[in-house]
């Protein structure tokens, strides 16, 4: 009996919880007659994937995707391998001013962003690199760089050093350790590291904000962001952005709960 | 090996850190000490005036004051419901608790710009789901703009934060909880505490320390959180709901002055230094070598 109290508890609490998404996907699935409806409904006979199709019609949102998967594989790549030499080193060497570089990276993941905004726009006004994707993509990188190598760090002390020295017998250098039997042993953790810092460049609303102002550059948060307030007749085309844009982190999440908490619980990724 | 190599090996980071965090702060601090617009040409120094400016504006005091409630009201109503879910999954009655773990931090997985926008939605003043609610079961009439009134538009994006934080929260509390050692609770139950006392003198204070890293953490995120009021208000209705890194935007790159957006955002970055050290303190350390 008390079991059954719990169950049921638990149940209203998801339902309540995700009331927002529930929401968000029944728009999401209506036709604008519908959603613009008093008394609003939950479920229509009219409900169809209609609206999936025609946001790429009404707004760019194929052009934000592409510049999205653009932007965050790239910075993904940059950032994995800026990220894991600098892991490396910190894991395999003693060094003076190790732990003062340790905590400097630590210390610039709480950086408000809001705090150096405004001379990387000017810089990127400069440099000719506003509004372009390779400016956003070496932004991204060293915003996730401190992350990435918070956590790469944590996968290298993992590998027992003894691996390394015999690959060093026999007459490897070490970064041809680093390169042969480090990070072929290291690769489920690198693996991890990688979708975290896709999700983290995908989610990045302020910078990709600020330092784009054309559709042929923007992401689609920024879309969605920008759009929420214009366009807002339309908010079933936008449900369905919003739908299809969170089913990469939703699907991971799903694949891979244990890692994702707990790499999400190591730094921050908002 | 060389010496010089853990030095060549961290080269390409450092580099990026200092193109993106060491030249921009001081750029920023420079900056703040000039006059320099987006529309204008100018660039003299101007001593602290752009500080005063910033000091002068009522706005930023306003900005100011909600983004400390925002930061801590949201944050501790965030580690409430936290513990409240984590206490809950904690009973443990099956395999229906890890499902709803899971459900439970979705919230938390997707981002802020999809929270915000389900939010401003779902609270739409005449399609919005809320109303219709609150109309049916006759609290109030319909067609009420939460986020286009003055006097709930902030309250109405704390809650969003709030729905979005708590699952961090929640799982940094059930892993505590699930760290605390049996023996105290079988010592407890044979010296006859109610399950209220062993609450109270077991599992709130083998909490603490989690209790405190997520409190300063939570303020952090919030403190420098620009996503959640931007994507649902925007800071608006007359900046009821403006927050600093919104104000930041605001003077930089819709009022076009430069210095003054420097000057604030060097505020907000002391007082951020001071939290993020306060956080450097009460972390638990991963490696001290």
């Amino acid at each position: 009996m008390k079991k059954a109290v719990l169950v049921f508890l638990l149940i209203v609490l998801a339902v309540l919880v995700l009331l927002p998404f529930l929401w968000t996907f029944s728009t999401s699935l209506k036709p604008l007659t519908e959603v613009n409806r008093h008394p609003p409904e939950w479920i229509s006979p009219n409900m169809s994937l209609k609206p999936y199709g025609d946001m790429f019609f009404y707004l760019p949102f194929s052009t934000y995707a592409l510049n999205s998967l653009i932007v965050a594989s790239s910075a993904t790549i940059l950032t994995l391998l800026v990220g894991s030499l600098a892991a490396f080193a910190f894991a395999r060497f003693r060094f003076a001013g190790k732990r003062l570089f340790l905590l400097l990276f630590l210390l610039s993941q709480m950086l408000p962003g809001a705090s150096v905004i405004i001379p990387l726009f000017q810089l990127m006004r400069e440099s000719g690199l506003y509004d372009t994707h390779v400016g956003l993509i070496l932004v991204h990188t060293a915003v996730l760089l401190p992350f990435v190598i918070w956590l790469l760090y944590g996968f290298f002390l993992g590998i027992p050093g003894e691996v390394e020295d015999a690959a060093l017998i026999d007459g490897c250098s070490r970064l041809s350790a680093l390169r042969r039997v480090i990070l072929p042993l290291a690769l489920p953790g690198i693996g991890a590291t990688a979708l975290f810092a896709f999700l983290g460049s995908w989610s990045e609303f302020f910078f990709a904000l600020i330092l784009t102002s054309s559709d042929a550059t923007r992401t689609i948060p920024v879309g969605i962001g920008l759009f929420v307030g214009e366009y807002v007749d339309v908010w079933n085309q936008m449900s369905a952005a919003a739908v299809l844009f969170s089913l990469p982190p939703l699907a991971l999440f799903m694949l891979m709960r244990r890692t994702f908490v707990q790499g999400l619980a190591a730094g921050a990724l908002q | 090996m060389k010496k010089s190599t853990p030095y060549v090996l961290l080269g390409p980071a450092l580099l990026f850190t200092a193109f993106v965090l060491v030249y921009p702060l001081f750029q920023n601090l420079i900056n703040s000490f000039k006059d320099v617009s987006l529309v204008r040409s100018g660039g003299g120094w101007v001593g602290l005036r752009n500080y005063a400016h910033v000091f002068d504006d009522s706005l930023f005091w306003l900005s100011f004051r909600n983004t400390a409630v925002y930061a801590v009201a949201g944050t501790l109503l965030a580690l409430l419901i936290g513990l409240g879910f984590a206490l809950l999954l904690n009973l443990k009655i099956g395999r229906i608790s890890h499902v709803a773990a899971a459900l439970y931090t979705i919230p938390w997985v997707i981002s802020p710009v999809v929270a915000g926008f389900a939010w401003k939605w779902l609270l739409n003043d005449n399609f919005g789901i809320v109303n219709h609610w609150l109309s049916s079961a006759g609290i109030a009439r319909g067609g009420f703009a939460w986020l286009g009134d003055p006097r709930t538009a902030l309250f109405c994006v704390i809650v969003a934060r709030v729905w979005q934080f708590y699952p961090f929260a929640m799982v940094m509390f059930l892993a505590g909880l699930q760290a605390i050692p049996l023996e105290q609770y079988e010592a407890a139950a044979v010296d006859g505490a109610t399950p209220l006392r062993r609450f109270f003198h077991i599992t709130l204070p083998n909490l603490r320390s989690i209790s405190s890293v997520l409190l300063l953490l939570g303020v952090i995120w919030s403190f420098n959180d620009f996503n959640m009021v931007f994507v649902m208000t925007r800071g608006g209705p007359i900046n009821s709901s403006m927050v600093l890194p919104v104000l930041v935007r605001e003077f930089s790159f819709v009022h076009f002055d430069l210095g003054k957006g420097s000057a604030l955002s060097i505020v907000v970055f002391t007082l951020l230094l001071f939290l993020s050290l306060l956080y450097l303190r009460v972390a638990p350390r991963k490696d001290a070598t």
